[in-house]
């Protein structure tokens, strides 16, 4: 076994918006198991290669609970945000099983599919404001944001008057930028919010996700109220942020490559491919995939021992040319279909059928409706979010 | 080329359903995968394979013949 130095901090920058950090592919050249330090002092392992990081992610040696000691974190923002989750994706098996399948049922393929005419109007609707109102205007502001927001409140059955609410928590929750006090009292708005509106539902029950869940899991017995306070904390900052950003840099995406777009826009079959493309493309879970082992795990000639941590980053492994050829190519036509966007193993996204179904409607009414869209100013002003997903701050666009 | 599942260790994530509808389902229940039907045309081999393949716990067996071996 060969020593590892420790030459690299995470976390890395970004040299260019809609690529990982360059150090990536330095290191899959050169180093693929590597260790880097975090901003504790702690050393963690680097992982670059597909499939290195697709066989941690599935190992029963590694964890994801992270008030295990030495659990990796990429910044203390971070630390204190994850800190107060307590649900099933700080779990491990047998509890994270049982709790992911009280959920499953709403996540559905099949069920998910019912929802695509709720979507279709949903995005129609969008799109005449738009039109309405004329640009220049905001595409976060009035697409990107507005569609994952209005899905949640549907399945939650939640007063979309509050959505201002929730992207505002979530956004400070999810944010690199705050202290870490900031970070935790947004995750106690949200919980505090929650446990209003399950004490409501616990007498009048109705036709929603979190009336099923008090009815079947709670009142029997299976799950706690404060379980279930966390259960939804996650369906919302798992929602709300990752299909906004996908959204917004996916269209910031296809407006960079204009011969990609006019294939799309020529030929609207190309949609589901177009969507798995932008997802392993863009990787915008860029700060999740961090791990603890609990037993010794081998990869090639390097060992992971038991307690130490492990950061396994999507973004290096869906631009891995063993498995993509030409990675830093944006191609719609490719079959992109093996990428982690949604990470991989058991905590694997719960949402990632709505979130398919969200983008592929968007995608599909976009540029169908707008086919001259294009950005209102100069793309280098544009502000990048320094957060756990990866995003835009604003998309100023004109048609 | 023939399928079986480790139900026990699905997950849901309805990966397989997307990319073989006509093999796989999720139960009602819980949304752990069922299996439609267990012997694959040699048409839809690679789908079922690819299916396999990106399964994130491993949960598709597929056997050629009697034997059943992990993807």
């Amino acid at each position: 076994m060969t020593e590892i130095k420790t030459e690299h901090v995470w976390p890395f920058e970004r040299t260019s918006p809609l690529d990982p950090p360059p150090v990536f592919a330095e290191l899959r050249a050169t180093c693929p198991v590597s260790k880097v330090s975090t901003w504790n002092g702690r050393e963690a392992w680097l992982l670059t290669r597909y499939a290195d990081i697709r066989a941690v992610l599935a190992d029963p040696g590694i964890s994801s609970d992270l008030t295990i000691e030495g659990f990796p974190e990429p910044t203390p923002t971070v630390a204190a945000a994850r800190g107060g989750q307590k649900n099933f994706a700080r779990m491990d098996p047998p509890k994270h099983d049982e709790h992911r399948r009280m959920l499953a049922p709403d996540f559905k393929i099949h069920h998910v599919a019912e929802l695509r005419g709720y979507l279709n109007e949903l995005v129609d609707v969008l799109l005449d404001r738009m039109e309405q109102l004329g640009g220049p205007l905001d595409l976060v502001d009035m697409l990107a944001q507005p569609v994952p927001s209005s899905v949640i409140c549907q399945i939650l059955d939640l007063p979309t008057e509050r959505s201002d609410f929730f992207q505002d928590r979530v956004k400070t929750w999810m944010s690199f930028d705050n202290p870490p006090a900031v970070a935790s009292q947004a995750n106690q708005d949200i919980l505090d919010y929650f446990s209003e509106v399950v004490d409501e539902r616990f007498d009048k029950p109705g036709d929603d996700l979190i009336s099923r869940m008090i009815t079947n899991q709670v009142k029997a017995g299976k799950l706690g109220k404060d379980e279930l306070l966390h259960i939804l904390q996650l369906l919302l900052v798992g929602g709300f942020d990752t299909t906004a950003n996908m959204i917004a840099l996916g269209t910031l995406t296809l407006l960079n490559h204009p011969d990609q777009l006019a294939l799309l826009r020529d030929d609207p079959s190309l949609v589901n491919s177009a969507v798995e493309e932008l997802l392993r493309y863009l990787s915008v879970a860029h700060q999740v995939a961090f791990r603890l082992a609990t037993d010794d795990i081998e990869l090639g000639a390097q060992c992971i021992h038991a307690g130490e941590g492990v950061i396994a980053p999507i973004a290096a492994a869906n631009r891995d040319p063993e498995v993509f050829a030409d990675p830093d190519k944006f191609d719609i036509t490719r079959d992109a279909r093996r990428h982690v966007a949604f990470g991989f193993g058991l905590h694997q996204c719960l949402g990632q059928p709505l979130a398919r179904i969200e983008l592929q409607v968007v995608f599909s009414k976009l540029f169908v409706r707008f086919p001259h869209l294009r950005l209102a100013g100069n793309a280098d002003d544009l502000a990048f979010r320094n957060s756990i997903i990866y995003g835009v701050a604003e998309l100023p666009v004109i048609w | 080329m023939h399928i079986s599942v480790a139900a026990e260790r699905c997950i849901g994530s309805g990966n397989c359903v997307e990319l073989a509808p006509r093999y796989f389902d999720q139960r009602d229940l819980d949304g752990v995968v069922e299996v439609l039907v267990s012997d694959v045309d040699a048409g839809d081999e690679s789908a079922v394979a690819e299916a396999a393949d990106i399964c994130p716990v491993s949960a598709i067996l597929l056997g050629v013949g009697g034997g059943v071996s992990s993807q």
